[in-house]
């Protein structure tokens, strides 16, 4: 089988941005080249890690946006 | 009906018209994303907390002006405000964030794990703590791709246009980026195996 795609459209079908024939060909070449597998495996890792990184800003600066919205609201009232 | 279950949409809309319980939950559903796309940006939670602030009141003189267009989506176009002042304060200043004290601000306390054991959220917090660090540790385009990519959903054509780069310029920073945290997270694996099991 002719490579047809790059390591740059892994990261795209990472991020699920190829379409159903480039989604295959990839699917296809994954099984069949193990270093390919071995990338795709662990930036995928990296990707679902990424997921789990959420910071909360603090109480006090929310407090600050929503009495910025009230007292536009009582303004423009 | 579950609060949940209101579009934004209609939150919007709800808040247009004065509704500030509507204005409240459209906070507290994205003030987290909003903050962890600023963060990973500036590198210094201090900042990163007035830019959320200065984002949210930008979108507030907006909507109340009516400015804001309602075929839109709330979540892309709140995300693009507080990206671009996050970039404008950086390029703008071109300082180079400082780094976060341990006095309080530190980013540990304001990690979110609260539905496991104490033992799972103290290794979750290690583990993160550690990952938001090696984000911040990235080149500037690299983390920037990365930011707009997985935390802002953008698409790698949507990203390329904003950045006045190719696509696949675009998708190469994201692999680098990538590759160079798989790279840490390795690294960071095995100095923790070499503590935890010395020979």
């Amino acid at each position: 089988m002719t490579k047809t795609f790059t390591r740059n459209d892994l990261i795209r079908y990472i991020y699920q941005e190829t379409t159903e024939s480039e989604k295959k060909e990839i699917e296809q070449e994954l099984l069949l080249d193990n270093k390919l597998f071995e990338e795709y495996k662990n930036l995928a890792e990296v990707s679902m890690e990424l997921d789990r990184v959420e910071l909360c800003p603090s109480e006090k600066t929310i407090n600050k946006i929503l009495n910025f919205s009230k007292a536009i609201n009582l303004h423009s009232a | 009906m579950n609060r949940n279950e209101v579009s934004d949409k209609k939150l919007v809309s709800a808040y247009i018209k004065g509704n500030e319980e509507a204005f409240e939950l459209l906070v507290e559903r994205h003030k987290n994303r909003v903050f962890t796309t600023i963060n990973l940006i500036v590198r210094d939670t201090y900042l990163a907390e007035d830019l959320l602030q200065e984002t949210f009141i930008k979108a507030i003189k907006t909507i109340k002006s009516g400015r804001y267009n309602e075929e839109g989506k709330f979540l892309p176009w709140i995300l693009r405000i507080a990206h671009n002042l996050a970039i404008d304060y950086f390029r703008r200043d071109k300082r180079y964030p400082t780094m976060v004290l341990e006095d309080g601000s530190s980013v540990f306390n304001n990690l979110d794990f609260s539905e496991d054991s104490f033992e799972s959220v103290q290794i979750q917090k290690d583990t993160h703590d550690r990952l938001k660090q090696f984000i911040e540790e990235l080149p500037l385009v690299q983390r920037e791709v990365l930011v707009m990519r997985h935390y802002m959903n953008m698409s790698f054509k949507e990203i390329a246009e904003v950045s006045g780069v190719s696509i696949n310029t675009a998708l190469g920073r994201m692999r680098y980026a990538l590759i160079n945290l798989r790279k840490k997270i390795t690294v960071n694996r095995s100095a923790y195996d070499k503590n935890l099991y010395p020979k």
